[in-house]
């Protein structure tokens, strides 16, 4: 169904775009139908960019642990779109990105453990879980 | 490497999703909602892998993050109060002086990393042109003797044999080392949740820290003598 919508559209507002800016929009929408690797690069770029923007706007600390992990998730997401770039330009065997992304998994997951740790020892200690608040090592 | 229609109808809904969903998670007030937009970008990431011919990393992203993860994360969110931040009582933000500087920094990181994108991936393209144009010409004829509802559809691959043999042979020391760390992790947090009571079980709490607090809590004194 949506294929369908897809391939009707795609004449109708190419046709359309073409007469309105010299085809540039078409051009646009060709591309986005076939998106390449720089498409899911920019997507990861997005999702890096929104887990700085968490753990820098946000007081709570679990927020900020969980914007860490998008961050980490969006180093996978570039990590598997370059592995399959190179499979596709020639080397099928090349998978040393989806090896990483299996290590960078694994960190991630070591990280959440001991973060979360020390939230609770924090919470116990503290009584709160606001980063603003928490301000023993200043002086 | 191009995608094409089924594909590219999945790409555009998964990306949107996992960018919206991962936006919500910075934005959502209750914690909790957080934890669940996490989980859908997660998913939606996770699709984008299968997209990528990576079956293996995308199963062991839904078993590892969010079957593992953020049930962790869950309960840690469940052990401490969020009650004011429910409510609305606290402000979720830092203070508005140090979220516009983030956002401009942001926004300005985004400007830059798409325009390096775009300029780094012409001058890839330019240099693989040959081996993209052959392999698309393969491509394209192979699609020509697909059904039209099965067109660049992706199928199982053999990615995932690859993978295992690649992490066996060239990543078996790293994966040792992995072992190691994930090891200390579980110790390192199992350390560092313990209450006063269970550290002063097995008599690992400073002897005045212990004076001092056994007054508040007159128990604690009497923990390390039943020993």
């Amino acid at each position: 169904m949506l294929l369908l919508i897809f391939k009707i559209f795609t004449p109708v507002l190419g046709l359309l775009f073409q007469e309105q800016s010299q085809g540039r929009m078409a051009l646009v929408w060709e591309k986005a139908q076939h998106p390449d690797l720089s498409k899911f690069l920019i997507i990861g770029a997005l999702l890096f960019i929104i887990g700085v923007a968490g753990v820098l706007t946000r007081r709570n600390i679990i927020v900020i642990f969980m914007s860490i992990e998008l961050i980490l998730n969006a180093a996978n997401l570039n990590f598997i779109a370059m592995s399959r770039y190179l499979q596709e330009t020639g080397n099928m065997n090349a998978v040393a990105g989806q090896i990483f992304a299996v290590f960078v998994i694994v960190v991630a997951a070591a990280e959440a453990a001991i973060g979360l740790g020390i939230v609770i020892a924090l919470y116990r200690n503290k009584e709160t879980i606001w980063v603003d608040e928490i301000d023993i090592l200043k002086w | 490497m191009v995608l094409s229609g089924w594909e590219a109808v999945f790409f555009w809904v998964f990306s949107i999703a996992a960018i919206f969903a991962g936006l919500l998670t910075v934005m959502a007030r209750n914690t909790i909602h957080s934890a669940l937009f996490l989980i859908s970008s997660l998913v939606s990431v996770a699709a984008l892998f299968i997209l990528l011919h990576a079956e293996f990393i995308a199963g062991v992203q839904i078993l590892v993050y969010v079957g593992g993860v953020m049930v962790l994360f869950l309960f840690v969110i469940m052990l401490v109060n969020v009650g004011e931040e429910e409510r609305g009582q606290e402000e979720i933000f830092n203070r508005s002086r140090q979220v516009t500087t983030s956002v401009i920094f942001c926004g300005l990181l985004v400007a830059g990393l798409i325009y390096a994108l775009n300029v780094g991936y012409e001058g890839i393209q330019k240099r693989d042109a040959a081996t993209i144009a052959q392999t698309g010409a393969e491509r394209r004829a192979a699609d020509q003797n697909l059904a039209a509802s099965a067109t660049g559809a992706s199928k199982i691959t053999k990615g995932t044999e690859w993978v295992g043999n690649g992490l066996y042979r060239f990543g078996s020391l790293p994966f040792e080392v992995a072992s190691v760390l994930l090891l200390v992790a579980i110790i390192g947090s199992v350390m560092l949740a313990r209450t006063l009571k269970q550290e002063a079980a097995v008599d690992d709490v400073a002897p005045d820290v212990l004076e001092k607090e056994a007054i508040k809590d007159p128990e604690l004194a009497e923990v390390p003598a039943t020993e």
